[in-house]
């Protein structure tokens, strides 16, 4: 027992004081924050001064409605200046166009009755690339339209301003019969995260350990410390110190996590939202993170043991990663349909189960005999894999040179 | 307890490949014992069953007159052939890790890894990594991480291999200290001249058996002063001719001869006195070296 622990505690030690070590932990949720909030954040950003626009139309009332549509709302400034031209000629046109081109005016919107009728107008401009803006000016001149046409019916004023009014969806979560806040998108979010997490996490911790075995079998500091531990120490000592490493890595992160969605360092109630993280979240992620940990790494430490060089390891791995790639793939639909049989049964599967049980107790918790038959395959198999792998690890530690083939490795399990 | 190790018909085979077969040899309390081989002769495969890296299929290993456990291993140090060290590890840690395995309290195994360090010019390297240090430095870690927890049976595999010779000194400087405190030490080698120098007893294996073992002196005597160095000036044809020669090395004014089994040296001197001018006669007794190529010789034939 005292070297297993000795064991853990160099493997831990060593880790967590490179320089490697501090990297990831910071380097992840700068990550995850510049994949998230910053893009929204930048494409929610206005272009920047203010946008001079003509609009052209033969029919005055239409061109002060989509003056007030795309000028309503926006700071002192305004977005737009709009300037509305009833010369709806060839002529005008040319001189518009030359007067975009000499930077005098950003663009002007061509409403000739035509277009009009067709629903489909023309905004000629030196920058056309925004597509926010696109959408924007496509939304006012519909809303405008519209207006125009109840405005023809006899409906207006605050009338008209009801009829057109944005329906908002608002997705609640129900849960033991009470409705909880969290919504569709923040929660998909939110899970989609989490799962990815726990992917991610699971592949370098579980390869961490194969590199590991790898350099004390080339550098072959094996022999030394086999003079004093057992193959069996070793490889516990290993596996337990680097899933150690693991489990601070993501207990900094939900720290960090934890203070960010404090109310004073949050950038947004959005963020915040995303980052508050349930208990039962973080305990089922820390659950089975080791229960994922313990199957996969057991698998990893066989293949460092079995190959030489990181090369070769790297044609076997394949075998190992795929079962953790699946879930991957199937992330989505889970999410949209955790009940569903194929989630269901694929929960089950104990290589996926890590992964895809999570994210269902995650998303809408299942029916208890599901999660306790999950566990109970998935620790059933970790201990079988790990007596399978332990036998693997312990002759293969000792074989050099010519990797071993199949019925070889085989036959490595008989050995007393 | 007389015997620090004991070897009893241990055997060991991989798939159809007989590394170990039917080895026995006991190893005397305070002695330097050699093994010696030619490479695959199965060395390391026996010295790995000492250690308890594998186990035998058969037969038993005693140590210090107990059958093997495990924490016997507390006693003994081990020096494997491949040199292994964490390469991302600093000096000191790591020394500290190795003895804290064999049961030394981390702060005793700093304490003696820095003295260990001073003594074998390691001390301005205690902190760096073992990355940093070139191969003859690296060579010495392993050596100190070996004899740091103070074992009194110490294994080493080609302990010299890679060594300077101011190294090779130190080293066998500090195996003797070892000696005359009462450890003992096994070591195996192809280095003939180590092996007289400093052992008391070998065990010559070929094939994973023992094909000559026992105390150096005896082994020495048993082949006998049948080797003759012989300087002359004249014709020395008379020597490929004659019975009493098995084979000679002829460097022109200078031969080494070996004689046939119960020739007379006598009769030798004789004849060549009688050819040629003899200038020197003497009878010596066989390099190990040429036991050695005489019996692994033999067993390949």
């Amino acid at each position: 027992m005292r070297n297993v622990w000795l064991i853990i505690r160099r493997e831990y030690v060593e880790r967590v004081r490179t320089k490697a070590f501090l990297i990831s932990t910071l380097i992840l949720p700068l990550f995850m924050l510049a994949v998230t909030v910053l893009p929204a954040k930048l494409a929610g950003m206005k272009a920047e001064g203010t946008r001079h626009i003509v609009v052209v139309t033969s029919r005055s009332s239409l061109g002060e409605a989509v003056k007030r549509q795309l000028t309503k709302g926006t700071e002192a400034e305004g977005a737009y200046r709009i300037e509305i031209d009833d010369r709806v000629t060839e002529g005008e046109r040319e001189l518009l166009r030359s007067r975009v081109s000499d930077g005098s005016l950003d663009g002007f919107l061509w409403l000739s009755d035509d277009a009009i009728a067709s629903r489909k107008v023309t905004y000629a401009a030196r920058e056309t690339s925004d597509f926010i803006e696109d959408a924007g000016l496509g939304s006012a001149l519909t809303v405008a339209l519209m207006k125009e046409r109840l405005a023809e019916r006899g409906i207006a004023g605050a009338d008209a301003e009801n009829l057109l009014k944005d329906v908002n969806v608002e997705t609640v979560k129900i849960q033991k019969g009470k409705e909880s806040s969290a919504g569709g998108m923040q929660q998909f979010f939110t899970s989609f995260m989490m799962a990815f997490l726990l992917y991610f996490t699971l592949l370098v911790y579980g390869m961490a350990v194969m590199r590991s075995v790898l350099e004390e079998k080339s550098s072959r500091v094996m022999e030394v410390v086999l003079s004093s531990a057992t193959s069996r120490q070793l490889m516990a000592g290993k596996v337990l110190g680097v899933g150690a490493v693991g489990l601070t890595q993501i207990a900094i992160w939900l720290v960090i996590a934890g203070a960010l969605a404090t109310p004073g360092l949050a950038a947004s109630r959005e963020m915040r939202a995303w980052l508050q993280l349930p208990p039962l979240t973080i305990a089922a992620f820390c659950l089975f993170f080791v229960l994922g940990y313990l199957l996969y790494s057991g698998m990893y430490a066989a293949l460092g043991a079995m190959v030489n060089s990181e090369q070769e390891a790297q044609q076997w791995q394949f075998f190992v990663t795929l079962p953790i790639v699946v879930p991957i793939v199937m992330l989505t639909f889970v999410i949209r349909q955790p009940n569903s049989t194929i989630s269901t049964w694929a929960s089950m599967v104990p290589f996926f189960a890590p992964i895809l049980m999570y994210l269902r107790i995650v998303v809408q918790t299942p029916p208890l005999w599901q999660i306790g038959l999950s566990l109970a395959v998935l620790v059933a198999t970790i201990y079988g894999v790990l007596v399978v792998c332990s036998r693997i690890y312990r002759v293969g530690i000792l074989m050099y040179g010519k990797r071993p083939t199949l019925p070889e490795i085989v036959k490595w399990l008989r050995y007393a | 307890m007389n015997h620090t190790l004991e070897l009893e018909n241990i055997s060991k085979s991989y798939d159809h490949f007989v590394a170990v077969d039917h080895l026995s040899f006991q190893i005397r309390r305070g002695s330097v014992y050699g093994l010696l081989g030619p490479n695959g002769a199965g060395k390391t495969s026996s010295l790995r069953m000492m250690i308890g890296i594998t186990l035998p299929d058969s037969g038993e290993v005693r140590i210090f007159g107990e059958k093997f456990r495990r924490q016997l291993l507390m006693r003994i140090g081990y020096l494997p052939e491949e040199r292994g060290l964490y390469r991302k590890m600093k000096l000191l840690d790591q020394l500290v890790f190795l003895a804290e395995l064999k049961g030394v309290s981390a702060r005793d195994a700093a304490h003696r890894a820095a003295s260990w360090c001073g003594r074998l010019q390691l001390g301005d390297w205690m902190h760096k990594k073992v990355e940093e240090l070139s191969k003859g430095m690296q060579q010495k870690v392993q050596f100190i991480a070996a004899i740091l927890h103070d074992p009194d049976l110490l294994i080493l595999d080609e302990p010299f291999a890679g060594l300077d010779p101011a190294n090779a000194v130190v080293l066998k400087d500090v195996l003797l200290e070892q000696k005359k405190a009462g450890k003992t030490i096994l070591f195996s080698t192809h280095r003939m001249d180590q092996v007289e120098r400093l052992c008391d007893s070998i065990c010559l294996i070929n094939h994973g058996k023992a094909v000559l073992e026992g105390e150096l002196k005896q082994i020495k005597a048993k082949y006998g002063k049948n080797n003759v160095q012989l300087e002359y000036e004249g014709d020395g044809n008379f020597l490929d001719e004659s019975p009493l020669v098995e084979r000679c090395n002829n460097y022109g004014n200078y031969v080494e001869v070996r004689l046939k089994p119960g020739a007379d040296p006598q009769e030798l001197l004789r004849l060549a006195a009688s050819r040629a001018r003899v200038n020197k006669f003497e009878l010596v007794e066989p390099s190990l070296e040429e036991i050695f190529i005489d019996v692994v010789g033999a067993g390949n034939a």
